[in-house]
């Protein structure tokens, strides 16, 4: 049995997952972050992404793999915690496809009509990466 | 003196407003309900961002990021008037319209956003040029917070004012609601004072900056900061709501018990000078 850490994932809204982890990966700013028990004190920002964690519930010791489309946030590791921050947190059966794809479109026409405006086109291409997530935790895309 | 008839419709008539007043009572009841438990739902939210924040001051040592540094002084400061999108709620909006008043004549030059259609409507009233709106209680509500930060970023940032202040109400308990006048800002080093207790050193690691993740962060913490003043608006005019609408249904009923004796006074002296008109008429054919 692999060692386990709590995690917490909280969205303004409601805090999302509380539990057990064995293995967390969410999209920094920077690449692919995968956090184990045991990490060094460590904070990032992330980008709207995948994220990925391999969570125990409750008492059960099987471990279930869990699948949710983020939004822009934080993560922060700590030896015996990480905790994600994010604005939204979507699971496969929560996403609405036809929603994520006319926010995709949108977001797209957005990024195009910025033009050389980088804080605009940043801005798109963050809603950019949460509908393509969205999409792709949703299994089309 | 009204007749019978009168008063039996005025009775009528309360009785519909009581029925109305009582309902809307049971509204907010329910509503608030809701309204605290999001707020409580954004409380670990809240924790959590307080003490990213921290962590990730003290070990940035000088703080360079715009939201930290006061505007130029000769741009107006800017100013939320957060207020509810209806009114039946007793004092609730004009408590916080006549806040922004005072401030506004403290400081002549301000530039407002209004949050709630009240506040919007005020502001109308006052300056004779229509704003845009933030809706409170409709849509969703965080997506309106960011579209808000968004907008007070951009102006704050492009130099459009020099600080900004939030006129809210803070829910004090279920029979208090009061406003308050708060800075946003530029964000002040107070509220993150306790930052020098936490460990300093290179005990934390960031990616890929520290300055980098706090410029984002910041951003972050002003949405959550009005998306949570937003919360705590739509529970005090629940509350504010509900005590009004209690009060309405109690003198509602007080106004009907006053007519329901007028009325049997009025019926009684008709009965009594019908009674006597019969006597009479009696006693003159007897005699």
């Amino acid at each position: 049995m692999a060692n386990a850490i709590p995690f917490q994932l909280i969205t303004p809204l409601s805090v999302k997952f509380d539990g057990e982890a064995e293995l967390v990966i969410a999209v920094g700013t920077e690449g692919e972050v995968g956090i184990l028990p045991s990490h060094a004190p460590y904070l990032t920002a992330l980008r709207p992404g995948v994220l990925r964690a391999n969570v125990r519930d409750g008492s059960a010791d099987a471990t279930r793999r869990l699948e949710l489309a983020c939004s822009e946030g934080f993560m922060q590791a700590l030896p015996d915690k990480v905790t994600i921050l994010a604005d939204a947190a979507l699971e496969r059966d929560e996403i609405d496809i036809a929603q994520a794809r006319a926010d995709l479109a949108a977001a797209q026409e957005e990024q195009k009509a910025a033009g050389g405006d980088l804080y605009a086109q940043r801005r798109a291409l963050v809603k950019i990466d949460y509908a393509n997530a969205r999409l792709s935790v949703a299994g089309v895309s | 003196m009204p007749s019978v008839r009168d008063l039996r419709d005025r009775i009528r008539s309360l009785k519909n407003t009581q029925q109305i007043t009582k309902a809307m009572k049971q509204v907010a009841a329910a509503k608030i309900r809701r309204a605290e438990a999001l707020q409580k739902q954004s409380r670990p939210y809240a924790d959590a961002i307080g003490a990213m924040l921290r962590d990730l001051i003290a070990n940035v040592g000088s703080v360079d990021h715009p939201f930290m540094k006061p505007g130029t002084a000769d741009v107006p400061g800017g100013v939320i008037l957060m207020t509810a999108d209806k009114g039946l709620a007793g004092s609730f909006n004009a408590n916080l319209i006549r806040m922004a008043e005072i401030h506004g004549r403290e400081n002549a030059n301000l530039a407002w956003y209004a949050v709630g259609i009240k506040a919007r409507n005020a502001l109308r009233r006052q300056r004779g040029e229509t704003l845009q709106v933030w809706p409170l209680a409709q849509g969703d509500m965080f997506a309106n917070a960011q579209a808000l930060a968004q907008r007070v970023t951009d102006d704050f940032t492009s130099g459009k004012i020099a600080s900004l202040t939030l006129v809210s109400p803070k829910l004090v308990n279920m029979m208090t609601q009061r406003p308050e006048l708060r800075q946003i800002l530029p964000i002040v080093a107070a509220e993150t004072a306790d930052a020098e207790k936490t460990p300093k050193g290179g005990a934390v690691e960031f990616e890929p900056t520290p300055e980098f993740v706090l410029g984002r962060l910041l951003p972050k913490y002003l949405e959550f900061t009005l998306y949570s003043a937003m919360l705590e608006t739509n529970a005090s005019f629940y509350a504010a709501q509900l005590v009004a609408m209690n009060n309405a249904t109690d003198n509602a009923k007080k106004l009907i018990d006053q007519n329901t004796i007028e009325m049997n006074k009025a019926r009684q002296a008709a009965i009594t000078k019908e009674i006597l008109e019969i006597v009479g008429g009696a006693e003159a054919l007897a005699g």
